[in-house]
């Protein structure tokens, strides 16, 4: 029985995107096979994370951050909860060999492009912390892709990476994996539209060019 | 940098807003606070200080309402917020954070990520003693690669954002010398 602690990086409650892309890894880990273990980061801490959630975290097999990619980075709530991790794990408890994976859930189309710091982020991270980097699932479009993700024949490759962060997770191979980039069904000009008429809607662009 | 659309240099006041992680202070950060808060009063510029702490920051939760519904202004009602309100006022945003695996902390997140910085210019400047090569390289393509014209999401919408990390007083001494000559 393998221990994964499945991370969701989003603050967004039942409409975060990140936490439907959760449960469809958590689907696919049986819990015949797998302890599964779901931690939501808060917005509000008092001090730090509790010692329960760290305490989960470090005995994990693996762990697989989910999480919606904010300013080309990482939401400062995970941010805080990799900090109070990383001094968890500095004050004494040594951290054992885990397997650790990403799903990046970007609001632009070009996952490519947008993804790569945060990944480097967590990487780094790993290397912090002696932990097994494994690879990265980086998704463009995020929420279009959980609207359109059920219609069959989409998507082939994010089932394709869903199935090897399961098989990973039990095979005892360390081999370098490439990260998976899954980029939405609705072209970038039609994606670019919609976000221009909710900015066009909002008087966004109209009010930051007074300042 | 601060030129007139002739190339000639001149001489006025800025207004900068400086925002800084009062929870990771270090030697090495209070070093660079006071060679950048000189390097400003030197050229007779103002500065607005804010220390923002853990526990006075609400965390973006990406709900994209600042950016759709109320521009500008967060769901959240914290000192983050009070302070978006009030950045078109300064001519820039300087935002110290310690460099965390590549990252600013999540305190420094709130404000870097909630759009405080004013959009004419920004320097933020990332500081620790062990950050490797990889985690600077990592915070410099984080703060510097996706921003102006290279914004995919907002082109051009910040002008002009300046990255620096210090890693030693050698180094605060040389952003000191940058900052003091780039507002003059």
């Amino acid at each position: 029985m393998k221990n994964v602690c499945l991370v969701n990086g989003s603050l967004r409650g039942r409409k975060a995107a990140s936490l439907e892309f959760l449960r469809d890894i958590a689907l696919r880990l049986p819990d015949q096979e797998y302890s599964k273990k779901i931690i939501t980061v808060r917005a509000k801490v008092k001090e730090k994370y509790p010692e329960d959630m760290l305490k989960s975290l470090a005995a994990a097999d693996a762990i697989i951050f989910v999480f919606p990619l904010h300013n080309y980075g990482i939401p400062g709530a995970l941010v805080r909860l990799l900090e109070d991790y990383y001094q968890y794990q500095k004050t004494g408890n040594s951290p054992k060999d885990t397997r650790v994976y990403v799903v990046v859930n970007c609001g632009f189309p070009r996952p490519g492009e947008t993804c790569g710091e945060a990944v480097r982020v967590i990487r780094n991270f790993c290397r912090r912390l002696s932990l097994n980097w494994r690879f990265a699932i980086c998704i463009g479009t995020g929420p279009v892709v959980v609207m359109t993700r059920r219609i069959p024949f989409l998507y082939p490759g994010l089932k394709m990476a869903y199935a090897a962060i399961a098989s990973d997770i039990q095979s005892a191979d360390n081999e370098k994996k490439n990260d998976y980039l899954i980029k939405p069904v609705i072209p970038e000009t039609i994606i670019t539209m919609i976000k221009k008429f909710y900015e066009k809607k909002g008087r966004m662009i109209e009010r930051d060019k007074r300042s | 940098m601060i030129s007139n659309q002739a190339g000639n240099i001149e001489e006025f006041t800025l207004n900068i807003l400086l925002l800084l992680d009062k929870d990771s202070k270090t030697k090495l950060s209070e070093d660079l606070k006071a060679r950048v808060i000189t390097a400003l009063e030197e050229n007779g510029h103002q500065i607005q200080i804010y220390e923002l702490g853990k526990n006075d920051v609400t965390p973006c939760i990406g709900c994209l309402l600042c950016l759709t519904k109320h521009p500008g202004e967060c769901v959240n009602k914290d000192i983050v917020n009070e302070i978006r309100k009030t950045v078109k006022k300064y001519s820039g945003t300087i935002f110290l954070t310690p460099v965390l695996f590549g990252h600013y902390s999540s305190t420094m997140a709130s404000p870097i990520n909630k759009g405080t910085g004013s959009h004419k210019w920004q320097v933020i400047i990332g500081y620790g003693e062990d950050i490797d090569a990889e985690e600077k390289s990592t915070f410099i393509d984080l703060t510097a690669k996706h921003r102006g014209k290279m914004d995919i999401v907002h082109p051009g919408m910040d002008i002009q954002v300046d990255v620096f990390v210090a890693e030693s007083i050698k180094d605060n001494m040389d952003i000191y010398e940058t900052l003091k000559t780039c507002t003059r």
